[in-house]
């Protein structure tokens, strides 16, 4: 099968899982390899700065964990746009630059007579991803959501 | 007693007035603009760490009460602080959040601050040393030793940060200030230099005092999960809230079982100097600076109060400066897994203030706001708070529990 497509539809894919909350299955493309992170460039300490550090074992205890956290319902959607593909030559591994746009959809964050069914600019970033192609399957080795805020006023305690 | 009807729920509660406030004190404007004044112009307030101007000739840039602020390093290595407004026609100088002046600016020179409006140019102690056309525009009228940029008290302290007074003549010294507040931490801060490793800022529609409730009470512990399963035992209840003169608070230390949280280790092997493993203190200063350490990473809440219902709060994370890159990742994993912005404990901590804010619009009605737990000044003992508004009513020279009333010190010792 064309890698390329592998590592598209894998992308696109998984955003659908993210939006669903659906984190098993999210995890179910991901290798045992796979590293996550968060990272931003803070002009204001001249560094870079990084948010989340997880690898995938850290991924599943903190998903296993939500239900026992006090969280901010509003559902989270994500826009995502490949932008770019490349296959390293034996057609094992791929990285892939796509752009992402995370609005929150507000429920119960703030006052949810107010502001619930509104949707609000969240984050704006891009993912940076690397993968590992075999048996017709393209599993994230990492993914590096590089975001452009460093105003997160709640945040949140989902992975994006 | 069941639901209470309009009269019985805003009576007064049977406690002593020093434990409760009055609503209104988080969402008045009139005394929003009184805090403005009389406090955050008045105190000593951190605006950054050293760490973030390494270089001679770093800038960063911030405010206090509404007042722009540049802070600078000079070629002599001193760290000064201005208001960011140029004299001439009251432009901000510089625009950045943090910068060099190494590089010139389209309006000017290298090693300068630069007004990009008409290119008046200061140097690092302040002096204008250049105002284009001075001659054909002023004559002898004004020249540029008259118009320097205004100076403000600053001082590099306690671990490096950096103190700004926008008082000329401050009450008291910085040291007097803080000092005592800090001494559990001192020799930990001020072993080696800290670094900065994370920025990030929240704004939330919240009185930026109940953010510092939220940090000097540890009785909202229940709503944290990770705190229960790490802390809840003997040793933890019996932490002790220590009240400082000027409205400070420290809250003891313990040590936290880290493991207890899934996927969580400890942080013993990266403890800050002179500290025994997996210590947690925690100093809150007057009127809302937070900091915060946890055995191996310190955090740093500095708020900026925006409007009645609204606050900025900066955080920060620090390491030493001499981390390897392996401890600095691990020292960062352990302050992000639960301060940062996708951590487990803040964004808890910021719905619950961003709740209490919900419920204090301005207009809302004034209701009691209880600070009136007693247990032997220990960790849910809300000490903290009513020492904190004892001291905002000496400010404000006003009751907290009864805010159009002038402040009476009979009310604050009466309760401990």
């Amino acid at each position: 099968m064309d890698p390329y497509a592998l590592v598209r539809d894998t992308i696109y894919r998984s955003t659908l899982f993210l939006d669903r909350q659906d984190w098993t299955r999210w995890l179910a493309e991901c290798d045992d390899a796979f590293q996550y992170a968060i990272r931003a460039w803070s002009p204001e300490i001249n560094k870079d700065v990084t948010y989340l550090w997880l690898d995938r074992n850290g991924l599943v205890n903190l998903v296993k964990l939500l239900p026992k956290h006090n969280t901010d319902h509003s559902p989270l959607t994500r826009h995502t746009s490949v932008y770019t593909i490349d296959v390293d030559e034996n057609g094992q591994n791929a990285k892939a630059v796509s752009s992402v746009i995370v609005y929150q959809n507000m429920l119960d964050g703030i006052n949810s007579h107010i502001d619930a069914g509104e949707s609000r600019l969240f984050l704006v970033g891009k993912y940076n991803d690397t993968f590992k192609i075999e048996d017709d399957r393209a599993r994230f080795l990492s993914r590096e959501l590089r975001i452009e805020n460093r105003r997160l006023d709640k945040g949140s305690h989902w992975p994006i | 007693m069941a639901a209470k009807n309009h009269r019985q729920w805003t009576a007064e509660p049977k406690l002593q007035p020093s434990e409760w406030v009055d609503s209104r004190i988080y969402s008045d404007a009139r005394i929003f603009e009184e805090e403005q004044e009389k406090i955050f112009k008045r105190t000593w307030i951190p605006v950054c760490h050293e760490s973030e101007l390494s270089n001679a000739y770093d800038f960063r840039t911030t405010s206090i009460a509404r007042e722009p602020i540049i802070v600078c390093r000079g070629p002599d290595n001193e760290v000064r602080a201005f208001l960011n407004v140029c004299p001439h026609r009251g432009m901000i100088i510089e625009r950045r959040p943090a910068g060099s002046f190494l590089e010139g600016q389209p309006s000017g020179n290298p090693k300068r601050m630069t007004c990009m409006f008409h290119a008046w140019q200061y140097d690092m102690r302040g002096n204008c040393v250049y105002i284009s056309r001075e001659k054909e525009g002023f004559q002898d009228r004004l020249c540029k030793e008259e118009v320097g940029l205004r100076r403000l008290r600053c001082e590099v302290k306690f671990g490096g940060f950096i103190w700004v007074n926008l008082d000329d003549n401050p009450q008291v010294s910085l040291e007097d200030w803080a000092g005592p507040a800090f001494a559990c931490l001192r020799k930990s801060l001020e072993a080696e230099p800290l670094e900065v490793f994370h920025y990030h800022k929240a704004i939330v529609n919240s009185n930026y005092k109940l953010w510092h409730d939220t940090n000097c009470e540890f009785y909202h512990d229940f709503m944290h999960y990770h705190n229960r399963v790490t802390g809840f035992n003997d040793a933890y209840f019996a932490r002790k809230n220590q009240a400082f003169e000027h409205g400070h608070v420290v809250v003891g230390t313990f040590e936290v079982n880290y493991e207890k949280y899934e996927g969580f280790e400890s942080r013993a092997a990266l403890s800050f100097p002179h500290l025994p493993p997996n210590q947690w203190y925690m100093i809150d200063l007057f009127p809302g600076m937070n900091f915060n350490l946890r055995g191996s990473a310190l955090r740093c809440d500095i708020v900026t109060p925006l409007a009645p219902d609204k606050v900025m709060i900066e955080f920060r994370g620090l390491g030493l400066k001499s981390d390897t890159v392996q401890d600095r990742q691990t020292r960062i994993n352990h302050h992000n897994s639960i301060w940062g912005p996708f951590g487990r404990n803040l964004h808890e901590d910021l719905l619950g203030v961003q709740g209490q804010g919900t419920t204090m619009l301005p207009g809302s009605e004034p209701r009691r706001i209880l600070h009136g737990r007693h247990e032997n000044q220990t960790i849910h003992d809300e000490n903290g708070m009513r020492h904190y508004y004892a001291e905002w009513g000496r400010w404000m020279n006003r009751k907290p529990s009864r805010p159009e009333e002038p402040f009476s010190e009979a009310m604050s010792v009466a309760a401990e």
